[in-house]
């Protein structure tokens, strides 16, 4: 027993010193079960809407709480929080989970502006952030920071005025939270000024609020699709790279020539990808 | 420090693909959050990876199929983990 497991991770000379492991086949046969792993995960996600998703500890208060943060931290004066803003970013979420899409402009081309006027709040100036799938608040602000347009929108000197939704709902087939920010200035000062002292819960798309099953599941943990194709990959990734080291270390100890591919080069190239996804946290903004 | 055979044969070809993987790594920090960039950066990265080991093994004369096919592989698994789990 002991020297068939052997086989699989150690090159030796019944296995024609590469681990069977690294042989094309069985490589082939370890991302063929990663292919079939994604693709019972995305049917699922169509199957069963709402089963797999996203949970996320992001609230609007913390949002405009780091928002004002970097604002400051660049000698900008903090954005005052207005809830006629917040209703109209509430409004273009909950619109993105009806009609199920995943931009600015709607697949009928209604664009942003249009939330604003929905709520009658007249403007001199505005500009929306986007943001889904996102975990925690920090990693949001960070993603944010990094895109230079959506960072001239945090940090624009023009803006005094923000609102902000946060919306759980299912996208895609997949539960996950879709977070707004519409900046703006109004035309004139009578517009509602809220002192934002405390936020409502999370409010629901406007499909869940009918449904009270969905509704109660909202309060539990969901396993979020891309958590799952995550660490699925994840152990493959690790099972190839730990063999390839063993496998590298003993044919340079053992000064074995093969006709195999470079394990130094899938090493490097492997390590890449890992720094990818390390550096590709989470979430996507728009 | 010890140097691994392969490298100290062929110093100027694994200099080559450190090159590749550190402008990959350049260009995919440069992208940002940008997730379709992120997404042509990996294809490209993948692409001469596999267009190295293409030379690589030509020039050691021992380009076999079974080689190919085991670049081809390593190359789409990086793919399809980026691709699934992020983009």
């Amino acid at each position: 027993m002991k020297y068939f497991w052997s086989n699989f991770f150690i090159p030796q000379e019944k296995n024609n010193h590469r681990a069977s492991i690294l042989k094309p086949y069985f490589l082939l046969l370890l991302v063929g079960f990663y292919l079939f792993n994604q693709s019972v995960i995305k049917f699922v996600s169509l199957a069963k809407p709402g089963i797999l998703g996203y949970s996320s500890e992001i609230t609007a208060q913390k949002v405009l709480d780091q928002t004002n943060i970097e604002r400051q931290k660049n000698g900008l004066e903090p954005l005052q929080y207005n809830s006629v803003l917040s209703e109209s970013a509430t409004q273009k979420a909950q619109d993105m989970f009806t009609n199920n899409y995943w931009a600015h402009t709607s697949p009928t081309g209604t664009p942003p502006w249009n939330f604003f006027k929905n709520v009658n709040y007249k403007y001199s100036v505005a500009g929306e952030n986007l943001a889904r799938d996102f975990y925690d608040t920090d990693s949001l602000i960070k993603a944010w920071m990094n895109s230079p347009t959506h960072r001239d929108n945090l940090l624009n000197n023009k803006y005094q005025e923000i609102g902000i939704g946060v919306v759980n709902g299912i996208l895609g087939g997949v539960k996950t939270t879709l977070v707004v920010q519409h900046f703006a200035t109004p035309l004139n000062t009578i517009t509602t000024k809220t002192n934002l002292t405390s936020i409502t819960p999370i409010p629901q798309s406007s499909s869940e609020t009918n449904n009270a099953q969905i509704l109660s599941e909202s309060q539990t943990k969901y396993l979020s699709p891309l958590l799952l194709s995550k660490i699925i990959g994840l152990i493959i990734f690790s099972l190839i790279i730990i063999v390839l080291f063993i496998d590298g270390f003993i044919t340079f100890k053992k000064n074995i020539h093969r006709m195999t591919g470079s394990s130094i080069g899938h090493i490097g190239f492997l390590l890449v990808i890992l720094l990818f996804m390390l550096y590709t946290q989470q979430g996507a903004i728009f | 420090m010890i140097i691994p055979k392969e490298i100290k044969q062929k110093p100027l070809e694994y200099i080559f693909l450190g090159f590749i993987f550190l402008v990959g790594l350049i260009l995919y920090f440069f992208a940002g959050f940008n997730s379709h960039n992120q997404r042509l950066i990996v294809y490209g990265l993948s692409a001469s990876y596999f267009f190295w080991s293409l030379i690589h093994h030509y020039k050691r004369g021992d380009l076999h199929l079974s080689i190919v096919i085991e670049y081809l592989i390593i190359a789409l698994f990086g793919i399809a983990l980026l691709t699934f789990s992020f983009f």
